[in-house]
Formats: C-alpha cells, sequence, structure tokens
C-alpha cells in the first residue's frame, strides 16, 4: 500500500546527550525559577476580578462606539481605574467592548456588624453596577437588552460583579488546588515508583508551576480562575511526560543492569523522545487553533498551556530525570529480564 | 494480546454504539429531536449560563441577623417563664452569639437555673434524644448564660435557608416555567441561576426585598411629638417612629395587630374610582385578629408597613369583620402586580444580597460557542493530518478513528451525564483532542521500536501494546489526579472544565488502548502483513 509515513524524519535511535547538558540546564532552570520568586514578591501577579473582586461589564455593538468617550465618562463616575478594551468576536460583522473597574471601597470604612458591613459593602458594588449599565445606556445608547433573530428578548449587557470575600475565597481555595494536587501526584507515584521518582516528579512540577507564574508576572498578562485551571492542566501534561520517560527508565533499569545510571538515564529520555515530540506537537496543534480561533474568553487560557507544553517537555527531560541522578535511584539486582533478548 | 474473542467484538461495538446513540441528538435541531421515538434518547448537553446566556448569582444569607432574632425570642421566653416563677431578673441582654443575665436574689439561682435547663429543647422536635437547643451555664453566684448549641445554629441556618430558597422560587419563578437552578452553597449562601434571563435588575429587586409587612396602629401625635420623635429620636415606650415613602414621620404602635404570615393570598386590582390597588385575604386567625382591632379602633388610622416603611395608612372607617381588605399606596399597575407577588411568595426568613453575579449576554454565548467550534474543528483537522503523516494511512486511519470515536463519546458522556459544557469545557474538549492521540503515540512509538528490534510484524504490534500499558495508565492516571482536584477544589465554568478532562482522559484510554487496538487485529487478520507500514 501507498506509505506516507515520515518515518525517517526522526531517526529511529536519536542519541542526544540529554544528562551532559544537565549542569546547563539546572542552572538556566534555578535562574528562571527565582526570576519567577523575585517577579512575584516585586510586580506580583495581575490578578483579575475573580481574584481581587471587581466588575467587568462586556457588551456586543453594531458599530464600535467611541471608547475613550467611554473612558472618560467610566472615570468621571469616580470608581477607580476604569479600562475600556475591545473584544474581537468569531462574528466579524460585530464587535465586543470590555469595560472593567475596580472592586469599590467605601468613601468612610462602614461600620456595624461584621454581616451588616458585608450587606453594605454588597449593595455598593451592585449599585455601581448599575450606575456604570445606566451611563453606557443613556449616554451611548448601549441597549442592555436586545431582540434576538428570533423576536426573543436577551440580555446585552453582560456582567460579572465579584466581592471582596468571594474572591478571598477563590484565591485560598486555587491555591488548595494546586497544592493538593500536587500532594496527590506525589502520593501516586510513591505507590506505583520509588519515592526517589515522586520526589522527582513533583520538584519537576513546581518548576513548571513557577515558571508559568513567572510568565504571567513577566507580562503582567491577567491572571484568573481560568488560569489556575491551565496550571493544574500543565501540571497533569507535564507529569505525563516526566511518567512516561520514568516508566522508561524503570524499564531500562531492568533491563541493563551493568550500564551507568546517567547511560540508563539518557537512554530512556531518548527511546520515548519521539513520542515525546509527537505528543508535544499534536497538543500545540490543538492548542494553538484554540489560542487563534478560540475566541477572547479562551485566550489566556491557551497561553498559559501553550507555554505549559514547553516547559512541561523540557521539565520532564532536563529537570525530572536529572532529579533522579541527584536524589539516587536503588537498582534492582538479579539477571536483566529477558524482554532484550531481540536485537537488531 | 492481539486476539479478540467474539463476545468482546460484540460488546466494543455495542459500547461504541451505545456512544453514537446518545452523542446523535446533539447534532439534531430542536424540531428534529421531539421526532425521534420515544426509545430513543433525546437529551442534549446543557450548555452552561456562559454559553448560552443568563444569570448566575451567590446570594449570601444574613445568618447573623436570624440568630439575633432568634436570641430575642428565647430571651423573652426566658423573661416571662422567670416572671412566673416570680423570679426577679437583671441586666438580661443578647449580643447575637449568647444571652447573659443575674437574677435578683441568689437563694432563687437554683430554681432559675432549673426553668432555664427547661428552656433547651431537642432540635428537632419529636425526638427525645439528640442535641438541644441551648447551652445553659451559671456564671459566678447570681448569674447565668445560654449560649445556643452547634446543632442548633445548624439547624437554624439550614431552616433559614430552605425557607429562603422557597420564597425566593415562588417570587422570580411563580408559574414554575422557568428552567432555573436554586440551591444552597456553603452553609450560609444560595446559587441562583436562571438561563436565559431577561430583566436581571427585576430578579435582583424581588431577591432585595424581604417582603416583611405589617399593620400596625398609627399614635395621632401632635407635631411636637413628631418633631422630637423625628430629631431626638425620641418616643414614647412600647411605640416606633416610621417614616412613609415620602417621608412623612408616623409614631406607631411597635406590637403589629397583624403580619403577613396572617395573609392567605393577595392580588393586583383597581379602584374603584380606577386607582391600582392590591387586594387581599386574611387566613381565619388573621382574619380574627383584623376584625377585631378595626371594630375596636374605628376612626383611627391603620398604617401598612412594609419593609419598614408606611406604604399606606388609611383611617378605620367601619369594621372589617370578613378578613378581606386592599392596601392603597402609589402603586403602578405594575409595582401592584410586584407587590402581589411578594405577598403571595411570602416573607424572606433573612436579608439576601448578591456577593458573585455573573450575567452572560446571549450574543456574546453564542459567538464563545462557534469560535469554539471552528477551533475544534480546524483543531482536529491538524491532528488528523499530522498523525496521518507520521504513521502513515493505515496506522494514522486507526488512531483517528480513535480519535474521532473520542469525542462521540465525550459528546454522549456529558449528555449521559447531563453534565454541563462551559466555555472552560470547549477548551477541555479542544485540549483533548491533542493530548489523546498520546496514548496511540505511545503504542505505535513502542511497535516501531520493536519492528527496528527484529519482531515480526505480529510480535511487535502484540509487544507494542503489551508494553505500552504501564506508561499509558500511570500516565492518564495522574493526569485524572489533578483533573479530580480541579473539580473538587473548583467551581462553577472551572468544573465544566474538569468534568469534560476527566471524560476525555478516561475515553482516550478506551478508545486508544482498546478500540484501535480491535481496528489493528481486525485488519492484520485479513491482509497478514510482512512488514508493517508504519
Amino acid at each position: 500500500m501507498f506509505d506516507i509515513s515520515m518515518v525517517k524524519v526522526l531517526p529511529m535511535k536519536p542519541r542526544v546527550p540529554f544528562i551532559k547538558m544537565r549542569i546547563i540546564a539546572g542552572i538556566i532552570s534555578i535562574i528562571a525559577v527565582l526570576a519567577s520568586l523575585f517577579l512575584f514578591f516585586t510586580e506580583g501577579l495581575n490578578y483579575g476580578i475573580d481574584f481581587k473582586g471587581g466588575s467587568v461589564v462586556q457588551f456586543t455593538v453594531d458599530e464600535m462606539p467611541d471608547l475613550e468617550a467611554i473612558r472618560k465618562a467610566g472615570n468621571a463616575l469616580d470608581i477607580g481605574s476604569v479600562q475600556v478594551q475591545t473584544i474581537s468576536l468569531s462574528d466579524g460583522d460585530k464587535s465586543g467592548v470590555r469595560f472593567s473597574y475596580p472592586l469599590q471601597d467605601p468613601k468612610e470604612p462602614f461600620e456595624g456588624s461584621e454581616s451588616e458591613i458585608a450587606l453594605k459593602d454588597a449593595a455598593l458594588q451592585q449599585e455601581t453596577l448599575t450606575r456604570v449599565q445606566t451611563m453606557l445606556e443613556t449616554e451611548f445608547g448601549i441597549p442592555r437588552v436586545k431582540i434576538d433573530d428570533e423576536g426573543v428578548e436577551q440580555v446585552n449587557m453582560s456582567a460579572s460583579v465579584i466581592g471582596s470575600k468571594v474572591s478571598g475565597e477563590l484565591r485560598t481555595k486555587g491555591m488548595i488546588a494546586v497544592v493538593a494536587s500536587l500532594a496527590m501526584v506525589l502520593l501516586y507515584i510513591w505507590i506505583r515508583f520509588e519515592w526517589q521518582f515522586a520526589l522527582g516528579a513533583v520538584m519537576a512540577l513546581a518548576h513548571d508551576v513557577a515558571l508559568t507564574l513567572g510568565v504571567f508576572e513577566l507580562f503582567q498578562i491577567e491572571f484568573n480562575l481560568a488560569i489556575v485551571a491551565a496550571i493544574l492542566t500543565i501540571v497533569g501534561y507535564s507529569l505525563n511526560d516526566t511518567v512516561i520517560v520514568y516508566d522508561r527508565i524503570r524499564e531500562n533499569l531492568r533491563k541493563y543492569k551493568k550500564m551507568l545510571l546517567p547511560d540508563v538515564l539518557n537512554l530512556s529520555i531518548n527511546d520515548t523522545l519521539s513520542r515525546t515530540i509527537m505528543t508535544s506537537v499534536t497538543t500545540l496543534l490543538a492548542l494553538l487553533s484554540l489560542y487563534i480561533l478560540g475566541g477572547e474568553g479562551l485566550r489566556g487560557f491557551s497561553f498559559a498551556m501553550i507555554w505549559g507544553v514547553f516547559v512541561g517537555t523540557y521539565s520532564s527531560i532536563f529537570v525530572a530525570s536529572p532529579l533522579l541522578l541527584l536524589l539516587g535511584v536503588k537498582r534492582p539486582s538479579g539477571e536483566p529480564t529477558i524482554e532484550t533478548a531481540v536485537t537488531a | 494480546m492481539l486476539y479478540f474473542s467474539r463476545f468482546k467484538i460484540i460488546m466494543i461495538t455495542m459500547a461504541l454504539l451505545i456512544g453514537i446513540i446518545f452523542a446523535a441528538p446533539n447534532l439534531l435541531n430542536e424540531k428534529a429531536r421531539e421526532s425521534l421515538p420515544g426509545f430513543m434518547p433525546s437529551e442534549t448537553i446543557n450548555l452552561g449560563l456562559d454559553l448560552q446566556g443568563g444569570a448566575h448569582m451567590l446570594l449570601q444569607v444574613d445568618v447573623d441577623d436570624v440568630m439575633k432574632r432568634v436570641l430575642t425570642n428565647e430571651m423573652s421566653g426566658a423573661k416571662a417563664k422567670l416572671r412566673e416563677a416570680k423570679i426577679l431578673t437583671s441586666s438580661l441582654a443578647q449580643d447575637g452569639t449568647a444571652i447573659t443575665g443575674r437574677v435578683a436574689k441568689a437563694e432563687q439561682m437554683g430554681k432559675a437555673m432549673e426553668i432555664l435547663d427547661a428552656l433547651s429543647v431537642p432540635v428537632k422536635e419529636n425526638t427525645l434524644g439528640g442535641a438541644k437547643t441551648l447551652k445553659v451555664e451559671q456564671v459566678g453566684e447570681r448569674g447565668f448564660k445560654l449560649t445556643p448549641t452547634e446543632d442548633y445554629i445548624e439547624n437554624i441556618k439550614e431552616t433559614t435557608i430552605d425557607q429562603s430558597i422557597d420564597v425566593l422560587r415562588s417570587r422570580i419563578d411563580p408559574t414554575g416555567t422557568t428552567e432555573m437552578t436554586i440551591a444552597p452553597e456553603g452553609d450560609d449562601r444560595i446559587l441562583l441561576q436562571v438561563p436565559g434571563a431577561k430583566n436581571v435588575d427585576e430578579i435582583k429587586r424581588r431577591i432585595q426585598e424581604t417582603a416583611n409587612m405589617s399593620f400596625h396602629l398609627v399614635r395621632e401625635a401632635d407635631q411636637g411629638e413628631l418633631k422630637r420623635a423625628v430629631e431626638e429620636g425620641r418616643v414614647r415606650p412600647l411605640h416606633i417612629l416610621k417614616f412613609g415613602e415620602d417621608g412623612i414621620p408616623y409614631i406607631l404602635q411597635e406590637r403589629p395587630e397583624v403580619t403577613g404570615e396572617d395573609l392567605k393570598n393577595s392580588q393586583a386590582g383597581t379602584h374603584q374610582d380606577g386607582y391600582p390597588i392590591v387586594n387581599f385575604t386574611f387566613n381565619t386567625k388573621g382574619a380574627i385578629a383584623f376584625g377585631r382591632t378595626t371594630s375596636k379602633n374605628t376612626g383611627s388610622r391603620f398604617a401598612v408597613v412594609l419593609d419598614d416603611v408606611v406604604i399606606s395608612a388609611p383611617r378605620i372607617n367601619t369594621a372589617i369583620l370578613g378578613g378581606r381588605g386592599y392596601i392603597e399606596g402609589n402603586f403602578t399597575a405594575q409595582s401592584a402586580r410586584d407587590l402581589s407577588l411578594l405577598l403571595n411568595a411570602g416573607a424572606l426568613p433573612a436579608k439576601l444580597f448578591v456577593v458573585e453575579e455573573q450575567t452572560v449576554g446571549a450574543e456574546l454565548g453564542e459567538d464563545s460557542i462557534r469560535a469554539g467550534k471552528i477551533a475544534a474543528a480546524i483543531g482536529l483537522a491538524g491532528v488528523g493530518l499530522f498523525m496521518f503523516l507520521m504513521y502513515g494511512l493505515r496506522f494514522g486511519f486507526f488512531a483517528n478513528l480513535a480519535l474521532t470515536f473520542n469525542i462521540i463519546l465525550i459528546a454522549a458522556g456529558l449528555s449521559l451525564l447531563g453534565a454541563t459544557l462551559t466555555l472552560p469545557g470547549i477548551a477541555g474538549i479542544i485540549l483533548t483532542i491533542g493530548m489523546a492521540v498520546d496514548a496511540n503515540v505511545l503504542i505505535f512509538e513502542r511497535i516501531r521500536e520493536e519492528a527496528a528490534n527484529g519482531r515480526p510484524p505480529l510480535n511487535a504490534i502484540d509487544t507494542g501494546y503489551r508494553l505500552s500499558m504501564a506508561p499509558i495508565l500511570d500516565a492518564n492516571i495522574t493526569t485524572l489526579i489533578a483533573a479530580a482536584t480541579l473539580y473538587f477544589v473548583g467551581s462553577g465554568p472551572i468544573r465544566g472544565f474538569a468534568v469534560t478532562l476527566m471524560i476525555g482522559i478516561v475515553m482516550s484510554v478506551f478508545t486508544a488502548v482498546i478500540v484501535a487496538r480491535l481496528f489493528t487485529s481486525l485488519w492484520h487478520k485479513r491482509a497478514r502483513p510482512k512488514t508493517l507500514p508504519i
């Protein structure tokens, strides 16, 4: 049959000396993690309203209004720093606008019991939203409700309001999610492999999380709940890669009892290299499609994931595996398994 | 083992067919779905509010306020019982967490403690054992302290939330036709989701009004007394100061004659002079009280107070004995309808406030779906093409077939579970498209490797599948752990993402390891290749 398989593109038995590059890779990783930590304390993350509270009003328009005028009118409301941006829609005839402003603080601190303060605070946020929506409606003629093609009334002005209490909880929950998943993974790998593997994998994952946060700190991209989901998915993806390599290391450790540990590691990374590249490519293909075509709402998520695929792939080769050298792996004793009897 | 028994083949085919049947309704439009025969599933994937548009609100219930009211009641109960036993108390007070007080004479302390102990009853009525409502303690020689127990507080919270949900449901959806979700969230919040909600402000208004109605007799005060009351906040005992909608002050008797609780029903109507009014009917208890008050106080004014505002204060012309009446105020036809709706739904047991709101316009939601579909189609095409390029028409086809079934099974799984597809969920599906081929890549790479090591085709395929099982399972279980964590900790749309990811992982293992292997096996049986086209 006609064969278009590109088997010759990737060398069948690559022998790239990855392990030899571990010192330089280690230095790069340590610097990157430190830089990310440094940025965390200096620049910090640009939290979205999920995590710091605040409001976003979005709407679609047939004709783009004067954004500068909207911004001015927004600032005139005295509601903190107002941001007005366009959002791209897949329907080219229409455009979207996003109007956001921070959580409102009372002019004078509220008094009363905790629940009274919470009540007043919620009322203040709601009242501000109404002011913003009224401003957009009366001054710029943006309808709050629109009649759609089928003659049904539909909301046109989308709004998200997140209070300080909820955003605080979401922040805590997000942090717990990341830490809890790392802990669970540590446990699973510990059960399936040796403790050195578990520790190596989790350190590599922590490295991935740190670098992903680092990019968000560096470019000040909005960090919201979807990004936490992306980070956890990166954890899953990177782990996938790491486990595949580890699995091969375990297999090769049984096969080649006499081979030196660095050589076993290098062999295993090379054995699984074509798979690592293939899966990264297919995942990146899907993610690029999502990034370019998937709409504004998923852009941050897909950006984080694309970055995460690179970082995750890098870390399984250059962090997770060399760490096994550092941590020391117990070599199994006894005869090599016979699975290798057939050689080319 | 590349060999599949006939039974296994039938089972796998059945599973795939069931998947197709459950996924199919998603491709049909509403009309075609309705014409499906009854035995065919017609459920489609639920779209989250972020995709179909609608309002999502997280409401905080002011439980503290309820606690205060409960303790005030307990306190007056205690006071009455102690007074009955001729025990004098002093500095009886409550701060929302406990009631404290002192008994005047130390020798009465023992008796007082006995009476107070009797106030603590089982939390759940009609049970002898179980948790009591109050913890009764003696403080010093003459002091006492009553603290509500954890169980009691828990019970109050639950009841408050349950009642609030009932009231909200009848307020927002009096006809019961809207598809809305309203459920407790945590122990002091309510989640409200109204798909396709048009008038969000209206919903918010209905949430925020507690609709506490009461009827009080008005004390005919002179200007001087009113002025003192307004400026110095001084009113004579057992009286309260309230204002009308137009700011006119009224001095009312503190004790209501009748309350909204005794209303049987109400409806908007028109006065004979043509302006809108709200007609109401009391239940028996209310009718008796209303009749007694109106006959004893003919000529006085009677104030209708709604949420602390006097909405009208008509003069009682004759005794009203039938338990029927009407409220007039500055109503429009709409506000009269709103008020009767609120009165019928009953009062909320506690104040509710919106701590989180997400309203999504239908157009933005539609656009997200369209963008998601395009991205999924292009992503799928890209990955499919790449697999053909890398593994040839034969094995590329197996992988892509597995991928196609994977998508079908995700759609089936989401429809079957009644899971909700959210915007991040779409991301989850597209991501799965990219990651799902991983299992096949692992297997194919291994087969290549084994074939290069000199194994004959059948042996290479067999070994490839066998040796790939452990890493595939390990890799997917760990990803599953991450997704499950996300599900348990996340909320709303993020949960939607976690669900699609989890379904995607499980289905991808099934399709890549079992379905693709079945096709490889069937092909091998017929073709008996000498070399592998991989």
